[in-house]
């Protein structure tokens, strides 16, 4: 896309401004003729679960959105719609974060890891929580999941404190909390072994 | 469509033996049941997030729609123009209220239920006007006035945004005292008070009169519970599609042919012309159970309006403020009279309970089913308020635990006396003591086993009341704060009510299929039915699965509420299982050439002679061999056993109208930390002890148990909507603001059930959904008072009561 204004032509690559289009013309022959092509405005690229996504995005629209409508990954759940459950917990760049507080197109370039990564790559905290009972109707235990492998990502040995702290901000109405210590210390506890 | 008003008598039922009184004889061996570590069988879907919500449901070509909520708490509309929102790109239609669809149309029509909860005057109904859309708001957050169906969620809200209404504010009221006051504002037209009429207002047994006389002590006292919120984790929503006069639906809904019923009637379509599709249902407890209330059966009708104009389905959705509805139905003022001996005999209990928006509970039932006074009297007043209608959300027993527990906690504090004492001095049923539930336990083939004892004991010990249990007020922990101990009791209850219908099918290969709709909901419902159905006809676990999901199978399980999931279910899946083990027998009997099914069993997939064990087959040989048809040359079969059953547990609630007493019984401990300068309680252990009569399943049985407690806890403690009183409008409409409990606000929870098989269910299975989330919140009021030494008897019990109650500040914040 080219952005023209009455007196300059405005380079897609670098943004530099050139008198004429001629002038643009030789400018991106010189200068950028083996660089891919130009994103055009509202595209972003992200890495989702090891998978290059390349998608456009309205400046409004939540990570959230963009995940589980958009790309039908439906394990992130929107549960509170505000900030406060931790349900719509994604991974990005090694740090939980809530998707539903986050917006899309500032995440260009990044790497999530959703529960759909995690449970393809058979993570011990699946089936952990699945023999504990960590879940009751489900809708928030994926949200757990991520957060914990978070957790176990940059603490390999977490204390039932730690766990406690690090899943405090994900609610569950169902009330399974005492499982989740027991589930996640299991989880580590497998990792541990296999490595 | 019009359906009877009334389903039939129990009565009727009973004595045409329709359901069952008494324990059955236990004929099978227990493999699969009760055994832990079983893998629960939604465990997978839900860990790895590929488990479908009805919020994750999305068909091609689907449109969003959104309905209009009211500002104010009371208003009419004088005047809309929805021009604005027409024109706004990707709209795709609006209907508004004064539209032929929908003008003067009521949501319910003549069917949902019988006496007080009909629809005129339960849930929903309760508001005075109850149109599908209407020009009148009764609270603040009412659905109302008009639905948007647009391209995409963003744009149905922002339209509604562009709809503009020339409002006329009307006179609202908050608090239900102040609701029947002699010169409050009517709120319903035309009627004389804002009390809602209620045939079951007054209560009496016996002469409470002469119950106070004979007294040695008479104590008063009042109480309140606020109110609070079901608060459930997946967001309402409903997904509708037309297929010519047909009509698909995916619904968030506990009951879903209920549902189906409901809408039906409303679009006055045949029912066979509905099909209603329940995938995973994202938490209810409830409050996804009322087909009556507009945030369910009103949905349901807007999308299939919204569909219907628009030619494309439609997926009506809630945002979170909308979930703000439907308080659980204990919104109360109490004044309690009790009258007891000095030994504990409690000789009256009298009761005036003044309740918000609810209509469903009176708060003396407990006493009925579960003591042995004789004399009660209870005075129960549902009053309108600008508030949204309040429905029970595990559940309409909280008035009766809030009372039961506060009476006897109350007297043991004013003896002086141990409330387990006191507890067991007054156990009974109906005005009987425990002698006479010894008798029906003996008559009736039950176990002549004393659950509360037993429960007590069970408990006690594992939170070590005899050294804990001190005066109160008087034990002053080495951090600084206050220590409480407390007890309460209770029936443990499946209110064993409801029909429902599955089949069991044996495949060609030996494995086994339950076939049923049913909605899941959270407790693991599905694998104690496959736990059932292996043990029932001697298979592995394994090889038992369930398809619980359409309706369309035909058969449909009870919906999974009142504690009857698993002892209504259990029982049909039973039934079922049975009817397929003796049609599979005896066509196993024709390949085994003996005289009949008798003379055969089958153990582990492996049926055999029984006189001759090592003469066997496997039962996928009998399966695939039983009915071949000779088709060009070969054999092929057709699966040939299936059994199926229907099922009627009962009516509603044991003791009342079935005539069957509660027999188990449950015993909760707690102790708290209370921190005299802030007036923070912490709750720091927890022991409940449910006798669940048998657990299919004691994973799930101990996950009610510890997720009831962290749910009681939370509304104990924490949760309270709270209402502006200058605008009635709701201020904490988000789990921002509306708290409950994480992680961090609850100590650990001990759950040793114990099993006397003294349930109405199968096996002797009592319910346990309900049971603990309802009892442990009241149960904080005994335990701060055994720590600071005086009652709050206003719940939540908030900083600023204790405080408060300690003397150190004058008033409360919403005072």
């Amino acid at each position: 896309m080219l952005n023209m204004t009455t007196d300059s032509y405005l380079c897609p690559y670098c943004s530099v401004r050139l008198d004429t289009f001629n002038l643009l013309k030789a400018h991106v022959r010189a200068e950028h003729s083996t660089d891919p092509l130009p994103l055009p405005e509202g595209i972003i690229q992200l890495t989702i679960n090891k998978q290059a996504y390349q998608l456009y995005v309205e400046p409004e629209w939540m990570l959230y959105y963009v995940i589980h409508d958009r790309l039908g990954m439906t394990g992130t759940k929107m549960f509170c719609d505000r900030g406060a459950c931790g349900s719509c917990t994604v991974i990005i760049d090694g740090r939980p974060v809530l998707s539903c507080m986050t917006l899309a197109i500032e995440c260009n370039g990044k790497t999530i890891e959703t529960i759909e990564g995690i449970s393809a790559d058979h993570h011990p905290l699946i089936d952990a929580y699945i023999k504990h009972h960590a879940l009751q109707c489900g809708y928030c235990t994926p949200g757990f999941i991520v957060t914990a492998k978070a957790l176990l990502d940059h603490n390999t040995h977490p204390t039932e404190d730690e766990i406690k702290q690090a899943l405090a901000g994900n609610l569950c109405r169902c009330g399974t909390y005492p499982q989740h210590p027991k589930a996640v210390l299991e989880a580590a506890h497998v990792l541990q072994e296999g490595r | 469509m019009m359906m009877a008003e009334e389903p039939g008598s129990y009565q009727k039922l009973r004595e045409e033996g329709q359901y069952h009184i008494g324990a059955e004889p236990l004929n099978i061996t227990f493999n699969e049941i009760g055994r832990r570590g079983q893998r629960r069988l939604d465990g997978y879907e839900k860990a790895t997030g590929k488990a479908l919500y009805t919020r994750d449901m999305h068909i091609p070509g689907m449109l969003y729609a959104r309905v209009l909520r009211s500002p104010y708490a009371h208003a009419k509309i004088k005047h809309m123009d929805t021009g604005r929102a027409e024109r706004l790109p990707g709209v795709r239609a609006i209907l508004r209220f004064d539209d032929p669809q929908v003008k003067g149309r009521d949501l319910n029509g003549s069917y949902f239920a019988q006496g007080w909860a009909r629809p005129k005057l339960a849930g929903w109904a309760l508001k005075p006007v109850h149109l599908v859309l209407a020009d009148e708001a009764w609270y603040e957050g009412q659905p109302m006035g008009a639905a948007i169906v647009a391209e995409s969620e963003a744009v149905a809200q922002q339209a509604l945004s562009l709809i503009h209404i020339e409002w006329e504010e009307l006179p609202f009221i908050l608090d239900q005292e102040e609701a029947l006051m002699p010169d409050a504002p009517i709120l319903r037209p035309g009627a004389e008070s804002n009390e809602i009429h209620d045939p079951r207002k007054f209560y009496e047994v016996g002469d409470v009169e002469k119950g106070f006389q004979t007294a040695d002590q008479i104590i008063e006292f009042k109480a309140r519970r606020r109110p609070h919120l079901w608060a459930g984790a997946e967001m309402p929503s409903v997904l509708v599609r037309w297929l010519d006069d047909r009509l698909e639906m995916w619904v968030h809904q506990q009951q879903p042919y209920i549902a189906k019923q409901l809408i039906a009637e409303w679009l006055n379509l045949p029912m066979d012309k509905v099909t209603v599709n329940t995938v995973y249902q994202g938490c209810s407890f409830g409050g996804r159970g009322n087909p009556a209330n507009h945030s369910e059966n009103g949905i349901n009708v807007l999308a299939a309006l919204l569909s219907k104009i628009t030619g494309q389905p439609v997926k009506m959705l809630f945002d979170r403020r909308d979930t703000f509805f439907g308080e659980s139905g204990d919104i109360s003022i109490s004044d309690f009279k009790v009258g007891f001996k000095n030994d504990g005999t409690i000789t009256a209990v009298q009761m005036k309970n003044i309740f918000a928006v609810y209509l469903a509970a009176t708060g003396i039932d407990h006493f009925v089913d579960n003591t042995r006074i004789v004399n009660l009297a209870c005075e129960a007043t549902p009053v309108d308020v600008s508030i949204g209608p309040a429905w029970w959300a595990r559940c309409e027993h909280l008035t009766s635990c809030f009372s039961l527990t506060l009476v006897f906690d109350h007297v043991a504090a004013t003896l002086g006396m141990d409330p387990i004492e006191v507890a067991l001095k007054n156990d009974g049923t109906h005005g009987h003591d425990t002698g006479y539930l010894d008798q029906y336990k003996r008559e009736h083939g039950f176990p002549d086993r004393d659950s509360l004892k037993e429960c007590i004991e069970v408990g006690s010990q594992a939170i070590g009341w005899k050294e804990k249990w001190h005066p109160p007020g008087t034990r002053k922990l080495t951090n600084g704060k206050l220590h409480g101990i407390a007890f309460t009791w209770d029936h443990n209850w499946d209110d064993t009510r409801g029909t429902g219908s599955a089949a069991v099918m044996i495949e060609n290969d030996g494995s086994v299929t339950i076939i049923g709709q049913h909605v899941d909901i959270g407790p693991n419902p599905w694998t104690p039915l496959c736990q059932i159905v292996a043990d029932e006809i001697g298979v592995p676990f394994e090889s038992v699965h369930i398809k619980p999901w359409t309706v369309d199978t035909g058969f449909v399980l009870m919906s999974p509420d009142g504690s009857c999931n698993l002892v209504t279910n259990g029982n049909i899946v039973r039934k079922a299982a049975r009817k397929a083990k003796q049609m599979l027998l005896e066509l196993a009997a024709e390949k085994f050439a003996v005289a009949g099914p008798e003379e055969l069993d089958i153990r582990n997939g492996v049926i055999f002679i029984k006189a001759d064990p090592a003469n066997s087959m496997l039962v996928r040989e009998v399966v695939a061999k039983a009915m071949p048809m000779h088709v060009s040359g070969a054999f092929w079969t057709q699966p040939p056993i299936i059994g199926w059953a229907w099922h009627n547990q009962g009516i509603w609630g044991q003791a009342n109208e079935t005539e069957r007493p509660r027999l188990c019984r449950q015993a909760h401990f707690m102790e708290v930390e209370v921190d005299p300068d802030t007036g923070q309680v912490e709750v720091t252990h927890v022991v409940n002890v449910n006798d669940v009569g048998k657990a299919v399943s004691p994973e799930g049985v101990e996950g009610q148990m510890y997720g009831g407690t962290v749910m009681g806890v939370s509304r104990g403690t924490i949760e309270e909507m709270i209402w502006d009183p200058q605008t009635g409008v709701l201020l904490n409409g988000s789990l921002l603001d509306y708290k409950y409990a994480t992680m961090l606000d609850c100590g650990p929870i001990d759950t040793p059930f114990i099993e006397t098989g003294l349930g109405h269910g199968p096996y002797g299975a009592s319910g346990i959904g309900e049971a603990t989330a309802t009892i442990i919140p009241a149960l904080l009021g005994p335990a701060v008072y055994n720590a600071i030494g005086h009652w709050v008897d206003d719940f939540p019990i908030t900083p600023d009561k204790v405080l408060k109650a300690l003397g150190k500040i004058q008033q409360c914040s919403d005072e």
